[in-house]
């Protein structure tokens, strides 16, 4: 089940169609050799950019075809040869340091796949990474702690910020006022108020169709702030839903905040230029290919992205047999390299590398984290447990992508906040509708575009047999999400020790110009054209 | 009138309109990609007016329908989905479920006479048939034995019969057969029915078949098309006893696990050029016995004419069916009345 079926080259009109079913994209064979790349302008257009510089503006379906031929496992072949020429003929212009950052989703998968530890995976895929020639891996929960933190930060300036401009009222702590995003008319957060009475005709008009906020809507205080992660669901949202994105965070999700860190810190680190660095990154989304292409993560100055290709778990599952190996078991282990990776000492077994990230969903926790940093910096609320339910109400609504969380002043029924994670298609729809609506009564929404959110993305490995008949979808699902937290210890992103390190040494501080280029990005809607019968075809 | 386009109306043709079964709303599906709903003003004009619009097709929304209970509301489009909404409070609507299963246009959706059960039409050769889990909507059987688009489809009036109308020139009959069935018709997964096709009627329809309706009240088959023909079809029981000539046996039958021809679809009537030289897009029997013996057809000519059986228990004879070359001033009673666009 994926929205995220992304890259079907089948459908020209849709980044992300809604899928219902996984799919896997067209194989596109490498037609040649040459070096092309694939740029986003600030438009949303996509152009592809030849060895000469000439640049062609590209039709969706071609950008998936040039996405998934540049960035696949066989770039990463070619880049580790061209270092093996470079070493042979002892030229070292042409040699890059390769980096490959794992997402924790993709050693789930591989965890349940081949009955290993998320440990083992990591270990397994350290020494197989290496062995073809890879310099250094990473783990992105290290990254997606930064991206936590930020995200967490950005929800609390923009709820003071709304309240500020009267875009929201504060609760009242003694439990007197109502709370929460105010909508387009009189309206109660407070589900159980009796709903006002039903207007004869409720004058909203063709609401939605002319997709213009009657005030607009700014993005420093923009509520519901709405979690960035999910490429697709950026993609949709650029492309239909312009609206919507003064709502979404700017913060940049951990595959992009991992390409800040290894193409800025760990590059001058080792005195090394960003295009020096080929860095991949393993994730559970085709999107993330996308994502990675965007004009708002490409150095100019050196004509290199911070994430240069990603891969999917499954392209890396044909990695594995096409290096001859069949299953994990007869991989061989090497120690997590130290830097951006989330290992610490195990404190009960003594053992070197135990890891550990931040706790919550497998989509990465940003709904449990925000929900707990907001209740302690907005309302000096501490304990807030979102995976327990402890100081929340956790509810599932209509279906299970759909769930509420909700602070409340203990006893009074009085709301403090109100967060929601809408996953799949179909939740999508009915958030767009409510926020277009004014009658979103949340404060924070990760929103993803997967039913079961990442651990269920479309680059997932598929279970045993290749098909969902002898383990139901459900199930297996079910096994991948536990794997997810097998053997990881959970530490808060703000325990982690080398953050407070890269804030000052690297961004000079927190909320610093450079830490808002490092960390922070922007979204910009695609022009429709929707509308020209002429180019309908029936 | 019912809107005008500078009414918050919608931006390009309306392919598609339905009452809801309380008559209290009309849904449009239009060509801009959106399901429009209109609410009459009670006091003032009495205008109708937009009281919801549902985003979320890409492009043309080619057909939309209420299910019975009035509680959901189906919709398809050019891109290819099916999408279900609930119907909520305040003119609310909230999207159930996105369907994309169908590998090209869908034409139509119909919802069953009695239960949530929803049926597509696509131009993908095939029928589909959505059923609800526990709010997770899936198909439960896809329908394959059209040889072209499949323009149009309705339900029996027991809902355990399908009619399909195809470009490829002919109907189709299709029963469903319940795990367990008389027949011994294997279905393949576990508790879900299967759809069998029990008849088709070939050679009737000249050209494509556009549309099809099977009434609630006479049990009548009414079809139309390109070949400018309203006709009707009455439904018989075509089971023959085992071992007649020319027919499989049952245990042949069970054993190619089909259950061959069950019904017979006989032509009761026809009325050729209803619309003049025109293609006949749309015919539609009156849904309930207040006038169960109406016929609506809507053609390429711009009219839509309402038709009357003569004989109300659907025995329509030959003689006073066969309307050639009819206009306004037939006076065999078979126009009833005809509607100019306005």
């Amino acid at each position: 089940m994926a929205f995220s079926g992304a890259l079907t080259l089948s459908d020209l009109n849709d980044f992300i169609s809604p899928s219902q079913a996984c799919i896997k994209p067209v194989e596109v064979a490498k037609t040649s050799d040459t070096q092309g790349s694939i740029k986003v302008d600030n438009t949303g257009s996509y152009y592809e950019v030849s060895q000469d510089g000439s640049e062609t503006k590209l039709e969706t379906a071609t950008i998936k075809s040039v996405l998934v031929t540049m960035q696949s496992h066989e770039e990463l072949y070619s880049i580790l040869k061209q270092n093996a020429i470079a070493r042979e003929t002892n030229d070292p212009s042409t040699h890059r340091t390769v980096v490959v950052s794992i997402s924790p989703q993709t050693r789930a998968s591989f965890a349940a796949k081949y009955n290993q530890t998320p440990l083992q995976v990591a270990r397994k895929m350290t020494w197989f990474f290496k062995n073809l020639g890879v310099h250094s891996v990473f783990d992105t929960s290290f990254s997606r702690d930064l991206s936590l933190l930020e995200t967490g930060r950005e929800f609390v300036a923009r709820y003071k910020k709304a309240v500020e401009k009267g875009s929201i009222k504060a609760p009242n702590l003694d439990g007197s006022a109502s709370t929460g995003p105010k909508g387009d008319g009189d309206m109660d957060v407070d589900e159980y108020t009796p709903k006002a009475p039903r207007k004869r005709i409720i004058r909203r008009g063709a609401a939605g169709v002319a997709d213009e906020p009657a005030v607009p809507v700014e993005v420093e205080s923009a509520m519901p702030m709405l979690a960035s992660t999910c490429p697709g669901w950026i993609c949709y949202a650029e492309k239909t839903h312009g609206y919507m994105l003064p709502y979404i965070s700017e913060t940049k999700s951990p595959q992009q905040i991992m390409g800040s860190l290894v193409k800025n810190h760990f590059g001058s680190q080792l005195g090394l230029n960003p295009d020096q660095i080929y860095h991949v990154c393993v994730m559970p989304c085709y999107d993330k290919k996308l994502e990675a292409s965007r004009s708002d993560f490409y150095s100019d100055i050196y004509s290199t992205r911070d994430v240069d290709c990603v891969i999917t778990s499954t392209e890396v599952e044909k990695m594995f047999g096409e290096q001859g190996q069949i299953g994990m078991d007869a991989f061989g282990e090497l120690d997590l390299d130290l830097g951006y990776n989330s290992v610490v000492k195990d404190p009960v077994t003594g053992a070197d590398q135990v890891l550990v990230g931040a706790s919550g969903n497998a989509s990465g926790g940003f709904l449990e984290y925000v929900m707990q940093y907001a209740a302690k910096e907005l309302f000096g609320v501490n304990g807030v447990d979102v995976d327990q339910a402890v100081g929340v109400e956790v509810k599932t609504v209509r279906n299970a992508d759909f769930r509420e969380v909700t602070l409340e002043v203990p006893g009074s029924g009085e709301v403090l906040l109100k967060f929601a994670a809408a996953y799949g298609f179909r939740n999508i729809q009915n958030l767009v509708r409510k926020v277009k609506t004014g009658k979103s009564p949340y404060h924070f929404v990760e929103v993803m575009a997967c039913p079961s959110g990442c651990i269920n993305g479309g680059g997932q490995l598929k279970p045993v047999g290749d098909n969902y008949a002898t383990v139901p979808l459900k199930d297996w699902i079910m096994q991948v999400d536990q794997q997810y937290r097998n053997g990881v210890l959970a530490r808060k992103p703000e325990e982690n020790p080398v953050l407070e390190q890269l804030y000052m040494e690297w961004l000079g501080g927190i909320d610093t110009p450079k830490s808002r280029e490092q960390l922070r990005t922007g979204y910009h809607a695609v022009e429709q054209n929707l509308i020209n019968p002429l180019a309908v075809k029936w | 009138m019912l809107w005008r386009q500078d009414q918050g109306g919608h931006k390009r043709t309306i392919r598609s309109v339905a009452w809801s079964p309380d008559g209290r709303q009309l849904a449009t599906g239009s060509f801009d990609a959106t399901t429009g709903i209109w609410e009459r003003d009670e006091d003032e004009s009495g205008d109708y007016e937009c009281v919801a619009t549902l985003e979320g097709h890409e492009n043309e929304t080619k057909s939309i329908a209420w299910s019975k209970s009035g509680a959901l509301l189906a919709t398809c489009s050019r891109d290819k989905s099916v999408w279900i909404w609930e119907v909520e409070e305040d003119n609310d609507f909230e999207c159930l479920s996105v369907l994309q299963e169908h590998t090209q246009d869908v034409k139509m959706v119909a919802w069953h006479p009695n239960e949530e059960l929803l049926a597509s039409a696509s131009y993908d050769d095939t029928i589909k048939i959505w059923r609800d889990d526990d709010d997770d909507w899936y198909c439960s059987d896809t329908l394959v034995g059209h040889e072209s688009t499949v323009w149009a489809i309705d339900f029996s009036p027991s809902g355990d019969e399908l009619v399909s109308a195809s470009a490829d020139e002919t109907l189709k009959i299709w029963k469903r057969f319940v795990p367990g069935n008389a027949l011994g018709i294997v279905t393949q997964r576990r508790g879900e029915p299967i759809w069998k096709c029990v008849a088709t009627v070939v050679g009737k329809h000249e050209r494509c078949i556009y549309s099809v309706s099977w009434s609630k009240v006479n049990g009548l088959i009414a079809s139309s098309g390109a070949d400018n023909t309203i006709r009707l079809f009455e439904v018989k029981d075509a089971t023959a006893p085992v071992g007649t000539e020319g027919r499989l046996t049952a245990e042949q039958q069970k054993a190619l696990n089909e259950p061959g021809v069950l019904f017979e679809a006989d032509k009761v009537a026809d009325v050729r050029k209803a619309h003049g030289t025109s293609d006949i897009n749309s015919v539609a029997w009156y849904p309930n016995a207040d006038h169960g013996d109406w016929l609506a057809s809507g053609g390429d000519d711009g009219s839509v004419r309402i038709w009357r059986l003569e004989d109300d228990r659907g025995k329509l004879s030959k003689s006073q069916s066969q309307i050639e070359d009819c206009d306004d001033t037939t006076d065999d009673g078979m126009l009833l009345s005809r509607l100019k666009e306005l």
